[in-house]
């Protein structure tokens, strides 16, 4: 059966051409970008989730299976990671029954290893169609065929360099982390006296496994977790924005919808400038979304493709408001040009003192700027 | 017990607790009540006591501000135009309560005996009509989809500094902004999932299969004592409020 990846830039129609071909071609196993196009939201577990699409043993394929069951059966598919989400929705198209699969850049979320894992399983299916969006692969597999969306003439043009250019130099403060120990659920740690040191004016890329912890670092930097264990020092003083609150770092997270406050751009200005009490200039800001292709600042913010509202989450920690920025897996969606104009940003930020922390499985894109490797295995972090 | 016995006997208590309207009456549910927490749940049933008594204790609180504090007077005092007492008001809201706790406590306790499935395994093994199960398990989702948003949304505003994670004045002062990102959130993740993964996929229609393959159990013995025991404590009940 047939293979094929729809390449192009961003906004080209890729999207909408996977989706017309799968409608067209009957019930057919779709994986979108995020948790809420990946899997069913039927299920309150893992286990659960493969229960809802599991078939017949006799109609079943060649398995998949990537993630740890033993582990993970009983976790609410949500509280995976982006990675663990499309492992886990590969694993329920696996074992069902669906004759074609549709993928809309997923795979991007995977590791190394998990991705070319992922890669193989799809090229070897028989009797099944696959269709894949991948900004990640720059021509198609041997076997598969290509389907080229042209460009189109699009409002969401963005200057990154326009944006960073009014910017002066800032004095970042290091961040020290000492003995960090953090777990979801008793007994399955995530960091156990976990050390780092950031130093200002240096990108860090956060490297490790898919559920290895990088998200849940940064959510530990911007207060939305609390380590149970261990402090954190910025500069001389010590800081704990899990009680008192974020106020050194800008994250754009992993699915930007994760991080709006409001439902236009303006009210989501608004009210980062009026509760967080920033003094930020909100025209400034304003003025800078629309050098990341915004045309109207009253657009609700979810009727934007979401390649568009993926480079609007960028705001926030490229419009200089803190001192360290932070984006965790920040090319997921966009095409080449888009990453390496960001890369190219990425190595201004550092260049103006600013400090960087970014998580990404693309390593043509982290090649681009240059940094430090942070890895994340067996609860511990190690700076190379 | 089996989930279909367990189904049953909430209805036969929640019908029995809602027509009760004598002491007696409730005693007996109680006295149901309490037998199954202690042969199903054993030391377990402190915690369904627990967590009802924490659902009920606002509502508790500020129904004897209002009835007993403010109005001072009945319900049906004041339909019949009598000046009325505050015993009558507390004994009015007492009726109440006591009515909520114990519904609110043999859900609990229920859920709690079958803590060791999941909803959906939990769904699967009743014994009702498909399109049922379905709005069961539509009805699971819906609110799988507002905890989700809930994490979504607090994720949102304390990265933002909007919000802390610990309590705070911050957080009262713009805890509206939370209670909105989260309505907001949880349409667009609906909308979403019905825009693309449910039309391509017909996932709706995989939950009929996995009805199919469902085998439930049929009523077994101990469901038989259980129902037995609750209908005759709500019937008695309810006959001596008519008597």
């Amino acid at each position: 059966m047939a293979r094929q990846l729809i390449s192009g830039p961003n906004f080209s129609g890729r999207s909408e051409a996977l989706r017309a071909r799968l409608i067209s071609r009957g019930p057919a196993f779709f994986i979108g970008p995020y948790a809420e196009a990946a899997l069913s939201g039927l299920a309150s577990t893992v286990a659960d989730e493969l229960t809802v699409y599991r078939a017949d043993t006799a109609r079943r394929r060649r398995p998949f299976a990537a993630l740890d069951l033993a582990t993970c059966a009983d976790r609410k598919p949500q509280t995976l990671s982006g990675g663990e989400q499309v492992l886990l929705a590969l694993q329920c198209f696996a074992q069902s029954k669906y004759r074609a699969v549709g993928i809309d850049t997923a795979l991007e979320q995977l590791d190394g290893g998990n991705r070319a894992d992922a890669i193989a399983f799809l090229s070897r299916l028989d009797a099944c169609e696959v269709t894949l969006i991948d900004n990640r692969m720059a021509v198609a597999p041997a076997d598969w065929a290509n389907i080229a969306c042209a460009p189109k003439a699009s409002a969401f043009v963005c200057d990154l360099a326009g944006l960073i250019a009014d910017l002066g130099p800032r004095a970042a403060p290091r961040i020290v982390i000492r003995d960090l120990d953090f777990s979801y659920r008793r007994g399955a740690d995530v960091f156990a006296g976990a050390g780092l040191t950031l130093e200002p004016g240096h990108a860090y890329r956060l490297f490790g496994r898919n559920g290895a912890g990088k998200t849940t670092l940064l959510k530990i930097l911007v207060g939305v977790l609390a380590p149970g264990r261990g402090d954190i020092w910025l500069g001389d003083r010590p800081y704990a924005p899990w009680r008192h609150g974020n106020a050194a770092f800008a994250l754009a997270t992993q699915n930007p919808d994760h991080q709006w406050c409001g439902a236009t751009l303006r009210e989501d200005v608004e009210r980062r400038r009026s509760a967080a009490k920033l003094g930020l200039d909100t025209q400034a800001l304003l003025a800078a979304s629309r050098k990341l292709g915004l045309t109207s600042l009253d657009q609700h913010l979810y009727e934007l493709p979401l390649a568009a509202r993926k480079r609007l989450s960028w705001l926030w920690p490229l419009s200089g408001v803190m001192p360290w920025i932070m984006l965790d897996e920040p090319t997921v969606g966009q095409d080449r040009d888009t990453c390496g104009a960001l890369a190219a940003a990425l190595a201004s930020f550092c260049r103006l003192g600013y400090g960087v922390v970014f998580v990404t499985h693309d390593d043509e894109f982290a090649a681009q700027v240059p940094h430090n490797i942070v890895t994340i295995e067996n609860r511990r972090t190690s700076v190379s | 017990m089996t989930p279909n016995g367990a189904a049953i006997f909430v209805i036969v208590i929640l019908a029995g607790a809602l027509a009760a309207s004598e002491p007696i009456g409730f005693l007996l549910l109680y006295a149901v009540i309490a037998a199954f927490a202690r042969f199903e749940l054993g030391a377990r049933t402190f915690a369904a006591l627990l967590r009802s008594a924490l659902i009920v204790l606002p509502l508790a609180v500020f129904m004897i501000m209002v009835w007993v504090g403010f109005v001072g007077r009945s319900p049906a005092e004041i339909a019949a135009g009598v000046p009325g007492t505050r015993v009558a008001a507390a004994t009015y809201v007492a009726v109440v309560c006591l009515r909520l706790f114990l519904i609110v406590l043999v859900i609990q306790l229920v859920a709690l005996r079958f803590d060791r499935l999941t909803p959906l395994q939990f769904i699967c093994a009743l014994r009702i009509p498909a399109t049922a199960k379905r709005l069961l398990a539509l009805t699971l989702s819906l609110t799988e989809t507002l905890r989700h948003a809930v994490e979504r949304a607090r994720t949102a505003l304390i990265a933002a500094g909007v919000i802390t994670r610990r309590p705070s004045l911050r957080n009262i002062v713009n805890g509206w902004m939370l209670v909105q990102t989260v309505w907001l959130s949880a349409i667009t993740i609906a909308v979403g999932r019905m825009r693309d993964k449910w039309p391509i996929e017909g996932t709706i229609g995989r939950l009929d299969d996995l009805f199919q393959r469902a085998d439930p159990q049929r009523l077994g013995d101990g469901d038989a004592i259980w129902l037995l025991l609750g209908i005759g404590a709500a019937v008695f009940g309810i006959g001596i409020g008519i008597a």
